[in-house]
């Protein structure tokens, strides 16, 4: 197995991988130090590209191919996309908490690569100890002159800063973040305009997640091609898992993908608690629709995972064993997604509220045959034809997602919906 | 003309001017700036949005706007200790309905509701990133990864006995915590000292401060 | 094939070329493929919301469903608008909208003409399958004055948002909330108090926002709608009265993309309350023992010709007509100048400038001109305030790219959007002028004028301010590259009655008077009644004591006068002076023609016959010459008014009322600037205008609402008129040892309290135009201010 490129140093360094004098011990800043003295930021875009790393976010587009986009003309701008927020997820925290200077050493290579001379580090409201452990990293680099003005007389000046949420899991979405970062309504923007173009203030803009930055050390020292050659051809590279749910060892784990399932969550993950069954999982976060012991032995790879109508994701497995209420735990997610719909388009508005209330009758025993169907029609009118990748009547996403714990159910466990349903209910009664 | 914040305290004052200078648009301050506010008067007030808006010259009503979009912005008043109980499915599949009725039991309040000594509001939260302890909690948006039902008992009443003026995650995790999501590192030396974010000046103070 | 202004689109099979540039959802409507919609809406930013108008559009990956208000035609798509896969996302997106939305429509102001009502007729889902409670929230709540919400017909829409914040640029109402508990409201004790709230309402596409006028006031399907312009100011945006059972019940916006876009301001909107006030004058009075009593039209004629029977036509003299059509404007010039034969005659009270620079003025821009200029100089009273919709034509034009420079002795509503805003002390504008056209200061300003078309909106700031600081800018104007100007006088129709002939210096047609052969103007006639010199005065739907800049004088000179003639609706403080008063017909109740501040004229139409007795200015003044033995010189009606100044007045050849309706479109025909025999003298140059350096020197500010009399008699809108302070700046009120809230008295006579001010310059002493508290302020340069000293 490859050694792990993100979790490296907070692996060796258990106790205070997040302090500059250990990231300077272990090489930290190292890459930034010879990349600002000996590349030019094109270069350093260039080995982006050739690492064919994919966003680690969820939405797994090209970060060099995403950073090609970006418009020239000043002033432009990095986000940092740390709103971690999709059930299941959190891995992102992990990094931010545990080594924050291999994000800004990451900020710094993109921003140098970019053009950008101002960044921001979004992270959510509810992760107020990884803001400040993000926060003293920065101030330590301002100190040691990672940041600021002429960083290491390069002539390359940034300045950072951290920007707290308020709690919205739909800032996670890219233009629904800069509109929270811009002091606004965390609505998604429609598209085109793509950030890259008109982002931040109306001006070009490179959103990324917090993961995918932190790679970024890693592949200007170590070469573009050399990241691409870990794993699969398409899924490239090592990549943060967040394993949760009933399993005997929960807890993120930087694999390189190309593994089956089984190896993912038998060995990796331990098992299922107390030797139980597994009944099924949730292979890429909240919005992914659940996978069942028969795709065991699928590789676990972007596009492996896009064949059996499902995804990746944030890469959050959230595994649940034969004990589990298969129709509560759908509830809980479609909850979830009712809970966090911005509520500016029409079908995810009124579409996941209603699919929550159909669930939660259906958990009180009121539940009608015709519900089946009902549920699965309004999740049609939310993402046409139940198609995978999903079709949508929306403005992004979300609205999409509520609907794959309701298809998961019903393809997979539709007896045990059935057993809610009073039998004086049943159709023909 | 005076400002529109002099009745906060000067370390608010400071801080929202700290803001407002740290973005290429004051606007983008306002959220924040909500924090601060919230700590000032409790909660997020009309009075508040209102010295919010003519801050960053918007209008009220565009503050409220944002304001209520976000779930972290209280706009009744809470708790000296909010406790937030995640139900998100990993905490859901561990048991954290189950913590969420211990803990409304021991507080004696709704989910939603503020004990009669209004020292404890209890809420129901979507995911907080910590499913791999799961089920989670937060105090005062302070993380206890690994709680159960007893231990949710436990910590509603030590919060209102020790009443502590800081609240301290590791502390918290030693006392009422289990399963972690993943090694904590060193201690934190900072805790929150309000039902806000303890991030920067606003909600936060280092222990023995 | 496609040249490169259209596209080739094909919309369920069939082939079409489109204008490039526009949005799927308007191609389609053109070629007559309506999408449903509700977010939609021409003039606003398209937001993609509603997710009604989604239509399938062939792309690399097969066909997408998207929505065609977000989506731009390009060469070559392929739409497809009633495939299975669209009628399914329509019927979803109703159903989705129906399911909270409550079934009150029997009793709801939109049955009837609402959008969602006739969807759901279209292409909703059958039967209910929502079993589960409703969305419920407290209706209706007032949200100002005028209008109300109702949040459990709210369909989110995003419409009445983006009005209040892209167009008028008053975000006070906004989206609440999230997920399913989003609600459009406003912030608690700070109602939705903007000029133009009203427009809300017309563009609600359901029944959630609806005005505090109309509600349970009539149904659509009993409604006759005339088309008319709103007369409230010079603006004159297209307008069409919708009226029930004789009585207005409504003001609506019609599209006129060459002027108000579809916009009117809450004065046009909700003003139409003085048309049916109680205390409308019905029927002619004559004094009698100082009191009025009720005459017969014959009698109050009668007394009129007899006195002014033999007596030298100098000696009598017309004030107003700003408010008549161009056809009753004609006919009271004529009557003047050939049945009584003097020039005494002013539709301006001493509130505008030179009539012949305001009436030709060259080269004359358009409310077109103002929406695609390069840079704008305003420099003349707030807009906001003022002309409320040219207003909103200036912050779509700085959207379009173009710089403003606002001057102003006051803040104006503006400035928030000016590249540069030039503050002056009330008094001082002719030394700041000049040193902006030397480019010894104001670089700011200069650096933002360079880019044409620039286009110069000119007038006074106030009252207070010296006319001849108008020409002035117009002089300055004039220089700026691409130079089009726009002279900004506010009252109704008083372009069209300059172009009428109705000032001292002027004849029909915009031809000048030579100096020596010019009538008295208002303030001419009011001084030379107050000292005798003129016994018969006419005040047409003017009010002298109340608007002009000397009520003391007008005040005198009523009394004074021999013989006070009003014709009017109401009786006013200045009608109250007469010896006989004619009930005049309102508009809303006179067809006719009406000229803005480009030219531009429109026509006017009458909804429903005058109140009472009232009769059309064009009436009396035909009766009236009748009597005295001179009914051949005056048009009989409107139309043969209308053929008369087409040969009078050559500026006005072809535009009558019938042509105006066949051939523009309803947005109506500019006069050309430059036709008709141009005055002799109306380019100004550089106005000797003094700079006055008194201790303390006046912006007599106006105001949207003031105390005039339809606002007065609007009960909708009579309750918006600000509070009155005097301002001062810091500085002053710190040498005259007064607080915020203090007492002062202004001119020895005016206790007003002080409102501390750091928008105002020293010096400067803003005092709000024409509200109650304010009567009887000179409205001169100077102005003294003295601090109340209570008992010590």
């Amino acid at each position: 197995m490859t050694d792990p490129i993100l979790t490296a140093r907070m692996e060796a360094n258990r106790t205070d991988s997040n302090t500059i004098d250990r990231y300077l011990e272990t090489g930290g800043y190292e890459v930034l130090k010879n990349a600002l003295a000996s590349m030019t930021p094109e270069q350093i875009a260039e080995e982006v590209k050739a690492s064919n790393m994919r966003g680690r976010g969820g939405a797994g587009f090209p970060m060099g191919v995403k950073w090609g986009f970006l418009a020239d003309s000043d002033p432009k701008y990095l986000v940092i996309n740390g709103d971690e927020s999709e059930p299941g997820t959190f891995k992102d925290r992990q990094l931010l908490e545990r080594d924050p200077h291999q994000l800004i050493e990451g900020i710094v290579l993109a921003s140098y690569a970019l053009g950008v001379n101002r960044a921001f580090i979004y992270i959510r409201g509810e992760y107020p100890k990884p803001a400040r452990r993000v926060q003293r990293a920065i101030d330590e680099a301002y100190e040691k002159g990672f940041l600021g003005d002429d960083i290491l007389r390069s002539g390359f000046s940034l300045e950072v800063s951290v920007h707290l949420g308020g709690g919205a899991y739909i800032c996670g979405e890219e233009t629904a973040l800069l509109n929270s970062l811009e002091g606004r309504r965390g609505e998604p923007r429609l598209k085109p305009p793509f950030p890259a173009v008109e982002g931040l203030y109306a001006r070009p803009t490179i959103v990324n997640n917090v993961e995918s930055i932190s790679n970024v050390p890693w592949i200007v020292a170590n070469g573009g091609t050399s990241y691409a050659a870990i794993g699969p051809e398409r899924s490239a590279g090592t990549r943060m898992f967040s394993l949760s749910g009933h399993v005997n060892k929960p807890g993120n784990y930087e694999i390189v993908m190309g593994m089956t399932w089984r190896d993912l969550i038998y060995d990796v993950a331990g098992g299922i608690r107390d030797d139980r069954a597994l009944k099924t999982w949730i292979p890429g976060g909240a919005s992914a629709p659940w996978l069942v012991p028969e795709h065991l032995d699928a590789p676990l790879t972007i596009d492996d995972a896009t064949t059996l109508g499902t995804m990746l994701g944030s890469g959050a497995v959230v595994v649940m064993d034969e004990t589990t209420d298969v129709v509560k735990a759908a509830h809980s997610i479609v909850r979830f997604f009712a809970h966090e719909s911005c509520g500016q388009c029409t079908p995810c508005r009124e579409g996941t509220k209603w699919l929550q209330d159909i669930l939660e009758r259906i958990l009180r025993g009121e539940g009608r045959e015709k519900d089946i169907d009902l549920l699965l029609d309004v999740s049609d009118n939310i993402s046409p034809g139940l198609t995978w990748p999903p079709a949508m009547t929306t403005i992004c996403p979300l609205g999409p997602s509520a609907t794959a714990p309701i298809l998961s159910i019903t393809r997979y466990f539709l007896d045990e919906v059935k057993a809610y349903i009073p039998v004086s209910e049943v159709a023909g009664v | 003309m005076s400002s529109p914040i002099a009745t906060w305290s000067a370390e608010g004052q400071e801080r929202a001017q700290q803001l407002l200078a740290l973005y290429p648009d004051k606007r983008s301050a306002v959220m924040p700036l909500l924090y601060v506010a919230s700590l000032e008067h409790g909660h997020v007030t009309n009075e508040g949005m209102q010295q919010v808006a003519e801050l960053i010259g918007v209008t009220a009503t565009q503050v409220r706007s944002v304001a209520t979009f976000y779930t972290m912005y209280k706009h009744e008043p809470v708790g000296r200790y909010l406790v937030s109980v995640c139900t998100s499915i990993s905490c859901h599949l561990l048991g954290g309905d189950e913590v969420l009725d211990a803990a409304c039991g021991a507080a004696g309040v709704e989910v939603g509701g503020t004990s009669e000594d209004d020292l404890v509001t209890v809420e129901r939260v979507e995911c907080i990133g910590a499913c791999g302890g799961a089920p989670a909690v937060q105090v005062n948006y302070e993380l206890i990864e690994g709680v159960t039902d007893i231990k949710a008992i436990d910590l509603i009443d030590w919060l209102r006995n020790t009443t502590p003026e800081v609240v301290l995650a590791d502390e918290l995790q030693q006392l009422f915590g289990g399963q972690k999501s993943f090694d904590w590192g060193v201690p934190e030396p900072d805790g929150a000292i309000a039902p806000v974010p303890a991030f920067g000046p606003y909600g936060s103070a280092e222990e023995g401060r | 094939m496609s040249d490169t202004t259209t596209v080739s689109i094909t919309i369920n099979g069939v082939d079409h070329e489109v204008e490039a540039g526009q949005r799927l959802i308007t191609a389609a409507e053109k070629v007559g493929e309506y999408i449903p919609r509700f977010c939609h809406h021409d003039k606003l930013e398209p937001v993609g919301k509603c997710r009604m108008c989604l239509v399938e559009v062939e792309g690399p990956r097969g066909k997408q469903l998207v929505p065609s208000c977000t989506m731009i035609v390009n060469d070559g798509m392929v739409v497809d608008t009633e495939s299975e896969v669209v009628e399914k996302a329509q019927e979803g997106v109703l159903e989705f909208l129906l399911i909270n939305h409550p079934l009150d429509c029997p009793i709801c102001d939109k049955g009837g003409e609402c959008p969602l009502q006739d969807q759901t007729m279209a292409y909703g889902p059958g039967e209910s399958r929502f079993i589960e409670p409703k969305r419920t929230y407290e209706k209706p709540i007032p949200i100002s004055d005028v209008v109300l919400l109702d949040r459990e017909r709210c369909v989110l829409c995003d419409r009445c948002v983006r009005v209040a914040d892209d167009i008028a640029g008053d975000p006070l109402i906004t989206f609440n909330d999230r997920g399913n508990h989003v609600q459009i409201l406003t912030f608690p004790n700070e109602p939705f108090s903007s000029y133009f709230s009203g427009n809300t309402v017309q563009v609600c596409p359901v029944g959630a926002l609806t005005s505090v006028d109309y509600r349970f006031r009539a149904r659509p399907w009993d409604l006759e709608v005339t088309p008319t312009v709103a007369a409230h100011d010079t603006v004159q945006s297209t307008a069409e009265i919708h009226t029930s059972r004789g009585k207005i019940v409504r003001v609506y916006a019609a599209e006129n993309d060459h002027l108000n876009d579809g916009w009117l301001s809450d004065r046009d909107r909700f003003s139409f309350a003085a048309n049916h006030a109680p205390d409308r004058i019905v029927s002619p009075k004559r004094r009698v023992d100082g009191s009025f009593e009720d005459v017969s039209w014959p009698e109050a004629l009668n007394t009129i010709a007899e006195r002014l029977g033999g007596i030298a036509p100098e000696r009598v003299g017309a004030i107003g007509g700003a408010h008549n059509t161009n056809e009753e404007a004609y006919a009271l010039g004529k009557f003047l100048r050939e049945v009584v034969g003097t020039n005494n005659i002013d539709a301006q009270l001493g509130d505008g400038f030179n009539a012949q620079l305001a009436a030709a003025v060259t080269p004359r821009a358009t409310v077109d001109d103002v929406e695609s200029a390069g840079a704008i100089l305003v420099w003349g009273p707030d807009l906001k305030e003022t002309l409320p919709v040219l207003y909103l034509k200036v912050r779509k034009a700085v959207k379009n790219g173009a710089t403003l420079v606002v001057a102003s002795p006051w803040r104006t509503g503006l400035d928030s959007i000016a590249t540069s805003v030039v503050r002056y002390r009330a008094g001082s504008g002719q030394e700041v002028l000049r040193k902006l056209a030397q480019g010894s200061a104001h670089e700011d300003a200069a650096a933002a004028l360079t880019t044409g078309p620039v286009v110069t909106l000119f007038g006074r700031a106030s009252l207070s301010e010296d006319p001849r600081l108008a020409e002035s800018v117009a002089a300055y104007g004039r220089t700026l590259p691409d130079a089009r100007l726009m002279p900004l006088l506010t009252r109704s129709n008083v372009f069209g009655a300059l172009d009428m002939g109705l000032a001292p210096d002027l004849l029909p047609g915009r031809v000048g008077i030579e100096a020596g052969s010019a009538g008295l103007d208002a303030m001419g006639m009011l001084g030379a009644a107050a000292e005798g010199a003129l016994d018969v005065l006419f005040l047409v739907g003017s009010d002298p004591v109340r608007d002009c800049p000397d009520p003391a004088l007008a005040a005198k000179a009523l009394d004074q006068a021999d013989f006070v003639v009003a014709i009017d609706a109401f009786v006013t403080d200045s009608s109250a002076h007469a010896d006989v008063i004619l009930p005049a017909a309102l508009w809303g109740e006179v067809d006719g023609t009406m000229t803005n501040l480009e030219g531009r004229v429109q026509t006017v139409s009458a909804a429903f016959p005058p109140r009472g007795q009232a009769q059309s200015l064009l009436e009396i003044v035909r009766d009236l010459a009748a009597i005295m033995g001179s009914g051949d010189i005056l048009p009989k009606d409107t139309d043969t008014a209308s053929s008369s100044l087409a040969n009078e007045a050559p500026a006005y050849a072809g535009v009558s009322r019938e042509s105006i309706f066949f051939e523009s479109d309803g947005t109506g025909v500019v006069v050309p600037t430059g036709a008709g025999t141009q005055p002799l003298g109306y380019i100004p140059t550089d106005a000797a205008v003094p700079v006055v350096t008194d201790r303390f020197t006046l912006h007599f500010a106006p105001s949207l609402y003031d105390d005039g009399v339809i606002t007065r008699h609007a009960e909708s809108i009579a309750g918006l008129v600000p509070d009155v302070t005097v301002r001062i700046s810091p500085r002053d009120a710190s040498v005259l040892a007064v607080s915020d809230g203090a007492s002062v008295v202004i001119d020895d006579f005016l206790t007003l309290p002080v409102t501390i001010d750091a928008d105002v310059a020293q010096g400067s002493v803003v005092v709000p135009f024409n509200q109650v508290a304010t009567k009887g302020l000179i409205a001169a340069s100077a102005v003294s201010v003295e601090p109340v000293r209570g008992d010590v």
